[in-house]
């Protein structure tokens, strides 16, 4: 792989991560509101005594620099992301955003991959069997409730299978990462409580699976029309080969290349649907963790979620591109 | 007689409009290729049918509300003149066909109030993508340069960002607390809808000013906008249509996004405001399922039927595809 094709693909990447902290440093900032002086007065309409709320507000604006020019502002902001060092919440106080984060933020990775990488690989095969058989009827039939599922929101699906598997039949928890209120949980080493989790994740990550499954499998579908007429299927039957071999070596090595990089292309979408996955089912994942910010307007932690969220989509993207031409000897990269 | 009568019978025929030749000349070839097309007859089918139910009630559907007056679906989703302050029920024979939510609202009502909301936060943002990424997608291919280098680089770097998060943040910062209107969501969310639709028609750009007729109308002195408007605009229409559809549908995937999440017109019934409200009042654990089912319905429907839309413009747009399936 030539460098300045691994270096024009990493500028990319900065480059993209740029935009991204500098929308989430501005966008908060329009509204000119401040949050903290919001949760003061808050407490204050509780009952709790507070003296002086301006002059709170002035020295934490003091101490966290947030009274200085905005330029100035921005740079510390920027000093700080290259840190990792993404504030405190506000509600959550004093909580940084990273601990805020690494509390949850697992959930959401191990859920984002393993449906990723489940819909992946069983969406392409289905997709890739769907050419390969073209006379058994019985995989159209299959094919056309997992195409129109396609069109549907994760989330929808989501709560459709909520009501039916936990609300008509009681199959699968209503709501939450594992069941709470037991003495020692959450417990990593207890395989009971393993299996607990794995029970919570199965609706959650059907709703992810089965609404994915159409997309990959008709993209698959298209590229194995094409690798079919190639001279080297034609030279691979010519040769004898067992229809295995030709399918496996032949047909799906080459035909998943471009499906290789809707991988890549997925990963955005699927984030930010991964995200009210998580508040529908009420998992424990950057979900739950927006929507309790949201509301209260917890700048920081949306900012920090956001953030993170794009420089995991854009780092996964980076290694997708960058590990392409592993997979396809084929790929010369001239050109960015 | 002169030889040219018929020559001179052609412009009157092709002008005649009570004479049926448009339907021959246009709408017939066009019914025609739609019969090839079951995509798109089955997605415009059923969003015609979605809208027709629409406009059906907006005509006919009327209840008593709590003041003992007639109240068409308007007056029933606002909250000053509830059907029945009585318990969320659902009885599929009684007054109210969906039931009930849990204020007294009549379902039903909402749906149809709910439903061109929906749409009309999808087709302005979509319209407002697809019209920034079309200009910025003409200025790429034609401009070229440095132009297109800024506009790929921006293009290519926005599109692995989480878009929903982005809104996420722009929505929270425009109107913290309160919610924004249907309009106002409309324009947050144009403002990440362009980037797909700018990729896409950039590229249909580039190849088709290589293509012979516009370098014929090139070589005849064709001005660029010339070239533009009157030889690729035909062309590209297929494209634009298509990347529109599919906007309308990212708009209100979108949209029902951030309305899930709290973000959305606190005060206007939209479908994705349903789920909310469902949502926030965990109304599953309440029992009130018939409240839950109606919206999913009703945005799978519209989901599927732009979806069958798109796929049926995709092969109108890309022939090879039709020989393919």
């Amino acid at each position: 792989m030539p460098w300045n094709y691994i270096i024009s693909r990493l500028a990319m990447f900065f480059v993209t991560i740029y935009i991204a902290s500098t929308i989430v440093f501005f966008l908060p900032r329009i509204s000119g509101q401040n949050p903290l002086e919001e949760k003061l007065l808050e407490e204050a309409a509780r009952g709790g005594f507070l003296e002086d709320t301006q002059a709170m507000v002035e020295a934490f604006d003091e101490k966290y620099g947030f009274n200085k020019p905005v330029w100035e502002q921005y740079v510390k902001f920027m000093v700080d992301i290259v840190q990792f060092d993404l504030g405190r919440s506000i509600f959550n106080w004093p909580k940084t955003v990273n601990q805020l984060l690494a509390e949850t933020i697992l959930w959401t990775i191990a859920l984002g991959l393993l449906t990723l990488i489940f819909a992946f690989i069983i969406g392409t095969l289905m997709g890739a069997i769907l050419e390969w058989k073209r006379h058994k009827t019985f995989l159209m039939v299959l094919m056309s409730p997992i195409l129109t599922l396609s069109a549907v929101p994760y989330y929808l699906f989501g709560l459709v299978l909520l009501l039916a598997f936990s609300f008509v039949w009681s199959i699968f928890p209503l709501f939450g990462g594992y069941s709470r209120g037991i003495a020692g949980w959450p417990d990593w080493s207890n395989w009971s409580f393993i299996g607990n989790v794995l029970w919570h994740a199965t609706l959650p990550a059907l709703s992810v699976v089965l609404v994915s499954l159409g997309g990959w499998a008709m993209g698959m579908r298209g590229m194995m029309v094409t690798t079919k007429g190639e001279d080297y299927m034609l030279q691979a039957e010519a040769k004898g080969l067992p229809d295995r071999v030709m399918f496996f070596r032949y047909g799906i090595r080459n035909a998943m290349l471009p499906q290789l990089t809707g991988l890549a292309l997925q990963l955005g979408l699927i984030v930010s649907g991964l995200v009210l996955v998580e508040v529908v089912f009420s998992y424990p994942g950057v979900g739950g963790l927006l929507v309790q910010a949201i509301p209260r307007n917890d700048h920081a932690v949306i900012q920090g979620i956001v953030f993170v969220l794009a420089l995991g989509t854009a780092l996964a993207t980076l290694i997708l591109d960058l590990a392409y031409p592993l997979v396809d000897a084929r790929i010369k990269y001239s050109q960015g | 007689m002169r030889p040219l009568t018929k020559v001179t019978e052609i412009p009157q025929i092709s002008t005649g409009f009570g004479s049926g030749n448009i339907y021959r000349e246009r709408i017939l070839p066009l019914l025609r290729y739609l019969r090839r097309n079951p995509l798109l007859i089955g997605g415009i089918g059923l969003l015609v049918a979605l809208f027709g139910c629409v406009i059906l009630g907006y005509l006919f559907y009327e209840q008593e509300d709590w003041m003992g007056n007639k109240q068409g679906v308007d007056g029933l989703t606002r909250a000053d003149s509830v059907t029945a302050r009585e318990k969320p029920s659902w009885n599929p024979f009684g007054v109210h066909p969906l039931g009930t939510d849990e204020q007294g609202r009549d379902i039903l009502a909402v749906m149809i109030v709910g439903t061109p909301l929906t749409l009309r936060i999808g087709l302005i943002a979509a319209a407002i993508g697809v019209g920034v990424g079309m200009i910025l997608a003409f200025l790429a291919a034609y401009v070229g340069g440095w132009v297109d280098g800024i506009i790929r680089v921006v293009v290519d770097s926005l599109i692995p960002i989480p878009g929903l998060l982005i809104l996420v943040l722009i929505a929270t910062s425009l109107n913290p607390g309160k919610g924004l209107t249907v309009d106002q969501m409309a324009f947050v969310i144009s403002i990440l809808a362009w980037p797909g639709p700018a990729r896409a028609i950039r590229s249909q750009v580039l190849v088709m000013r290589e293509r012979g007729y516009v370098e014929m109308a090139r070589m005849s002195g064709t001005s660029t906008i010339g070239i533009v408007f009157r030889e690729m605009m035909p062309n590209l229409s297929p494209y634009v249509l298509a990347s529109f559809v599919a906007s309308v549908a990212g708009a209100i995937l979108a949209s029902v996004g951030l309305e899930a999440l709290g973000l959305g017109p606190l005060d206007s019934p939209t479908l994705g405001m349903t789920i909310y409200w469902n949502i926030y009042t965990s109304s599953l654990l309440k029992s009130l399922w018939w409240w839950l089912i109606p919206p999913i319905v009703v945005i799978v429907l519209l989901f599927i039927g732009l979806f069958l839309m798109s796929a049926g413009l995709d092969e109108v747009a890309n022939p090879r595809l039709r020989r393919r399936v």
